[in-house]
């Protein structure tokens, strides 16, 4: 399953030390992530994604090895995103 | 000319009739009553405040009235009224002073949009502002008074106006607003502190206004730059804390203590940012006051 951000200009970020702060312009909601979260969502600004690729990606950034239980934790991940209303699923 | 300028009498005659154009900060309120009380606290609390007499714009048309109802016979009440409509529910009139001073913040806090408001105390020293946003209770109104006691400028004990144009923070020197035991605590912390009558039983339980300290309402126009986000807690017996507090944390903070984040959209989220990037930021806990001054004033600004 592809994912993507709500809107391509809609999210507004900060990061402070390990933390982010990003604004969706389009709810107004605030929300503070995580590093893993965080990267999540600028790679799906960047491409739309499915949760594999995106474990590709993540393995590096929190320094850990690509594997079964790092897909599911990026599924859940994306699960989260999604109910926060950030993202949504993609045909492509 | 300050109020100081007039007598009682012809500041209750002004009040009574054209009403007065008063300068706090950048905002002229146009006043008008004709209770008493009223007058006596402006006379005593406001009397180093610039009044404007070439009158005409006014930020906000406000007047506290008695509702002309047979209950004015044996309870009396107070209405404040915001261009000539009543805004709050009636209160007891011997409530009127502190019903202005709410009324006043209401009158910011619902309208000055070109700034980012946050519910929260403002000093200054050294053209450096600690930001002390928190909720009621926590001792912030304390804090705040006891250190423009000791030399810092006031720029609120209310409300931090963070213009939304460059991030500065705008001063809106008004009287302190004191709770219960913190009446007391600061009056013996500084006996010649300027004080207001005390009213009993308000939704705040018994309130007093401390006068801003003279110094502060001359610069009311000189802005300062934001140094310090500060979450104070009051807890008795507590050990005097300073503890770092990440950025990222006290920007959701300061935004749950924000009057118009949410209404300012992206230009909310950016200014607060700016905010928090350029501050340092902690969490306060103290029950001693000097112990609390001694730390505010070890305080080392951020690095340009």
């Amino acid at each position: 399953m592809m994912w993507r951000v709500i809107s391509a200009h809609a999210l507004h970020f900060r990061s402070w030390d390990d933390e982010f702060v990003v604004y969706n312009s389009l709810s107004g909601d605030t929300h503070l992530l995580g590093a893993a979260a965080a990267h999540v969502l600028s790679e799906l600004q960047r491409t739309p994604a499915e949760a594999v690729t995106l474990a590709g990606s993540l393995a590096p950034v929190l320094q850990t090895s690509f594997d079964e239980e790092l897909v599911l934790e990026t599924e859940r991940l994306l699960a989260e995103l999604d109910r926060l209303a950030l993202i949504e699923r993609s045909r492509f | 000319m300050n109020i100081s300028a007039l007598t009682l009498p012809e500041l209750g005659f002004r009040l009574k009739t054209a009403g007065i154009f008063l300068q706090t900060g950048s905002f002229v309120t146009h006043l008008r009553t004709s209770i008493a009380s009223v007058a006596e606290g402006i006379g005593l609390l406001y009397a180093d405040y610039p009044l404007v007499e070439q009158a005409g714009f006014a930020d906000f048309h406000v007047s506290l009235a008695c509702p002309r109802t047979l209950r004015r016979w044996f309870k009396p009440q107070v209405l404040f009224l915001f261009d000539g409509r009543p805004t709050f529910k009636p209160l007891p009139l011997d409530q009127a002073f502190p019903m202005l001073e709410w009324g006043l913040n209401w009158c910011v806090s619902s309208h000055a949009n070109r700034y980012l408001i946050i519910h929260a105390a403002v000093v200054e020293k050294g053209g450096h502002a600690a930001i002390l946003p928190a909720p009621p209770g926590s001792g912030k109104s304390t804090l705040c008074a006891a250190l423009v006691c000791r030399g810092w400028r006031l720029l609120s004990d209310e409300l931090a106006l963070v213009r939304v144009s460059d991030g500065r923070i705008i001063p809106l020197p008004r009287p302190i607003s004191l709770k219960n035991e913190s009446i007391d605590i600061i009056r013996h912390y500084e006996p010649d502190a300027v004080f207001g009558r005390k009213v009993s039983d308000t939704m705040k339980g018994t309130v007093a206004h401390m006068r801003a300290p003279a110094e502060s309402i001359v610069q009311a126009m000189e802005t300062a730059r934001p140094a310090w986000v500060i979450f104070p807690r009051y807890q008795a017996g507590a050990a005097t804390r300073l503890e770092a507090l990440p950025r990222s944390r006290a920007f959701m903070r300061v935004a749950d203590n924000a009057f118009n984040y949410s209404l300012l959209g992206v230009r909310g989220f950016e200014t607060l940012a700016g905010l928090i990037d350029a501050s340092l930021c902690y969490d306060f806990s103290y029950s001693v006051l000097d112990e609390a001054i001694e730390k505010f004033a070890a305080l080392k600004p951020p690095a340009p």
